[in-house]
């Protein structure tokens, strides 16, 4: 009887230590968590009206480099087609935004309405290990695993609007 | 056992005078209607109060924690484009610098730009803020501050009420905040006793008590 | 494999063995009282201040156009929970030097800076005098109309050396005024180096005082309540778990005041008028140092030469200081001492109220009362040789010697 209360005392003191140490490792945490600031900046909204046809423009969203593309009335492509992921949940957009970090090792592709090399139609190219993609993002050729990143879009008249579900519903 | 009384309430008078209640020191005190009172304390004309504020004092104040400018700087085209760089509450700096123009005009006509207002309530309590603004020179001879508001002291007190939105937490927020003091103190006390009662048993045992 | 691990790191470290020698077999009087815990609770307040502080530092910016807009703006309202940290290092830091001051009492008072701890309580001294400096610095960080003014006339306390006869001339003060401001003006070259001696080189200077004292406490020991040295073999108990519960216990009631103020009054240590974002151009009405320097402040004011008062408080820094060697009686503790208790009471009583006379207007009735409570406060120390030679007479009376 004496054992036990005096144990179990010792065990009520203990755990209400950790209890405590919880307690003041909480709002720690908290203080440490991403501001509410940058995540509620992640709305970013575009004219396509002013971007030229077969041209790019390159905004901000989230703090990452985002192309917005803007094509001419029935654009033809007749590049390689190694995967077609983006170019069907893409299809019939005449300006689309793609998170502009090539899904190799995060450098910023260029856009080539030329062409580059062999490939004499307009496509992105990264500079740094030669990875190419289709207008709509779509890994052709060289070391990227997957095609570029397409973000949350809306389009609403000339307005394309980033980070908000429309004809995107999610980043994929 | 005289000496320890004597010396814990001379320690604890002291320390509610100098931290709590310095009935010593000089104190303002400005007289509020109590039904003005009630409104000024009531968050539910925050928003009612806000748009009296934009009638009537935004003309020349700004509440930059509330993203209200000057009505100057609010037609300024650039002010958009600007939050939309720095966020909705521009950093002081940033504001000074590019409105110096709209905020010059205004010094010129008072002497000095007229307050940011987003602490005020913080600085001067409700009854200062409601008889201030209901009659500036009454209160203070000879300030700038023109009388915008005299012979409205309900409309005052929503605006007074509003300012308190703006510088202390909502409601919801304030609620929360005392339930965790709460607990707390609670949780210190509780476990301040178990100790003592633990050492009880610890010390019977070793034979030193 | 937790315990492996563990068993591995014992062995190296010597953690026990640390832990026996100095929490178990440290032995400690029994009869230790209640102001023996304000030692604990300072060490305790220590900690607090470090650990709110480097959370502090992540968000506020020591820039004169944005530093007050990063503490009332993004730490008080943006980020969750810096509210907390904010009001926890704001009362802490009133919280540490109520503590510490009420340490200082407790020491003159059971007589704790005799021989062989004169060293423990000159360290002592200067972990006070560091906080304060401490103290001083970090107010002006927020950068209100109270941080600013109290700079203001803080760097202009030095210019007071400038009013005596003869090295007035020399200017040194008003030099030492420039140097500590980094120019004629208060701006951001105050603030950076104010933010920099805050944030590094005083807590460092404390971090380090704050071991010395402890070491000096272990190779001493602790005074015992009633004056005589224990017999550490025979009469101690171990300091583990004895007082470490004990005071473990007494320092939750100390939170559980600390945690009130922290979240239910804030009104005095985040001041109303500090709110109000600094201004050179206008004094806020109501201007007076916080209440730990208002002594001090009292003193300073209610002597009319301005050179005089300078020296007066410095006096009585220098005072706390020799403590040790102005108290040179065979008696400890003020139980034994009736002569050396009512002077005490008369140390205490005089800087309640020099310090309560600091927040009052200045009329010429406080000045007065401020000179007699400044004589109050310096008889103490004054007294102390002459009881020391009184006691001396009747402990040799009592067949004491030199020697015992």
């Amino acid at each position: 009887m004496e054992a036990s209360r005096r144990d179990l005392l010792g065990v009520a003191v203990g755990s209400l230590g950790v209890l405590g140490a919880i307690g003041v490792l909480y709002p720690i945490v908290k203080v440490l968590s991403p501001s509410q600031a940058s995540l509620a900046g992640a709305k970013v909204e575009v004219d396509v009206s002013q971007i030229p046809d077969l041209q790019v423009r390159v905004v901000s969203w989230k703090g990452k480099p985002v192309f917005v593309v803007k094509l001419p009335q029935g654009f033809q492509w007749n590049g390689k087609r190694a995967n077609d992921q983006n170019t069907k949940l893409l299809q019939g957009q005449d300006a689309y935004a793609l998170v502009a970090v090539c899904t190799h090792l995060g450098c910023v592709p260029l856009w080539k309405p030329q062409g580059e090399g062999e490939f004499n139609y307009p496509l992105f190219h990264c500079p740094c290990h030669g990875g190419f993609y289709s207008p709509w993002g779509d890994n052709i050729a060289g070391p990227p695993p997957r095609p570029l990143y397409v973000p949350p879009q809306k389009r609403e008249g000339n307005k394309l609007i980033i980070g908000e579900e429309g004809f995107v519903k999610e980043l994929t | 056992m005289i000496k320890t009384i004597f010396f814990t309430v001379l320690t604890v008078v002291f320390f509610y005078i100098v931290w709590i209640n310095n009935i010593f020191a000089p104190h303002e005190k400005y007289e509020m209607p109590p039904e003005h009172r009630k409104i000024a304390m009531d968050y539910k004309y925050a928003k009612e109060g806000r748009e009296l504020f934009i009638q009537n004092c935004a003309a020349c104040h700004s509440v930059r924690y509330d993203a209200l400018y000057p009505t100057q700087v609010q037609a300024n085209p650039m002010l958009a484009s600007l939050q939309e760089k720095y966020g909705k509450v521009l950093p002081r700096d940033v504001y000074e610098s590019v409105f110096m123009n709209d905020l010059n005009a205004l010094k010129e006509s008072f002497g000095k730009v007229p307050p940011d207002l987003s602490t005020i309530y913080l600085v001067k309590g409700p009854e200062y803020l409601y008889n201030f603004i209901l009659e500036p020179q009454k209160v203070l001879p000879g300030t700038t501050m023109p009388p915008v508001m005299t012979g409205r002291p309900e409309e005052t007190a929503k605006i007074v009420a509003y300012l308190r939105y703006v510088s202390e937490p909502p409601p919801q927020e304030k609620a929360k905040r005392n339930i965790m003091g709460v607990v707390t103190i609670g949780y210190l006390i509780v476990v301040g006793v178990l100790i003592w009662l633990w050492r009880g048993r610890i010390l019977k045992r070793m034979g030193l008590h | 494999m937790i315990g492996r691990v563990g068993r591995w790191f014992n062995e190296r470290a010597k953690l026990s063995e640390l832990w026996q020698s100095q929490m178990v077999d440290y032995k400690v009087p029994k009869t230790l009282t209640f102001p023996y815990a304000f030692g604990v609770m300072a060490i305790v307040a220590f900690l607090i201040q470090i650990i709110s502080g480097i959370f502090l530092v992540m968000y506020y910016q020591p820039n004169i156009h944005t530093a007050f807009d990063s503490a009332n703006y993004t730490i008080m309202k943006e980020v969750p929970f810096m509210w907390l940290i904010r009001n926890v290092h704001a009362a802490g830091a009133n919280f540490f030097l109520a503590v510490v001051y009420l340490h200082i009492f407790t020491g003159i008072y059971y007589n704790a800076y005799k021989k062989p701890r004169e060293l423990t309580w000159i360290v002592g001294f200067f972990i006070y005098f560091v906080l304060l400096m401490t103290a001083l610095s970090g107010y002006l960080l927020p950068w209100g109309q109270l941080s600013y003014w109290g700079m203001v006339v803080t760097t202009e306390i030095p210019t007071s050396i400038d009013s005596a006869p003869i090295i007035g001339k020399l200017k040194i003060g008003e030099t030492i005024s420039v140097w500590m401001k980094g120019g004629y003006e208060l701006g951001q070259i105050t603030l950076g180096r104010f933010f920099g001696l805050h944030i590094w080189l005083l807590p460092l200077i404390l971090l380090g005082l704050v071991g010395f004292h402890f070491y000096l406490i272990r190779a001493h020991g602790i005074t015992s309540p009633d004056g005589r040295e224990i017999d550490k073999k025979k009469e101690g108990v171990p300091f583990h778990p004895y007082i470490t519960l004990k005071e473990g216990a007494y320092l939750m009631g100390y939170l559980a005041v600390f945690f009130f103020f922290v979240f239910f009054y804030m009104k005095h240590f985040l001041p109303a008028d500090n709110y109000d974002p600094a201004n050179p151009f206008k004094t806020p009405a109501h201007i007076a140092p916080e209440w730990y320097l208002l002594a001090f402040y009292t003193m300073f004011r209610s002597i009319p030469d301005k050179f005089l008062g300078f020296v007066v408080f410095n006096l009585a820094l220098i005072l706390l200081l020799i403590l040790p060697f102005l108290d040179f009686s065979p008696l400890r503790s003020a139980r034994n001492r009736p002569l050396f208790f009512a002077m005490f009471v008369v140390l205490v009583i005089s800087s309640m109220a020099l310090t309560i006379l600091g927040t009052m207007p200045p009329t010429p009735t406080n000045a007065l009362l401020g000179l007699i409570f400044t004589l109050g406060f310096i008889s103490f120390f004054i007294s102390l040789p002459i009881i020391s030679i009184l006691e001396w007479g009747w402990y040799k009376a009592k067949g004491g010697s030199k020697n015992d």
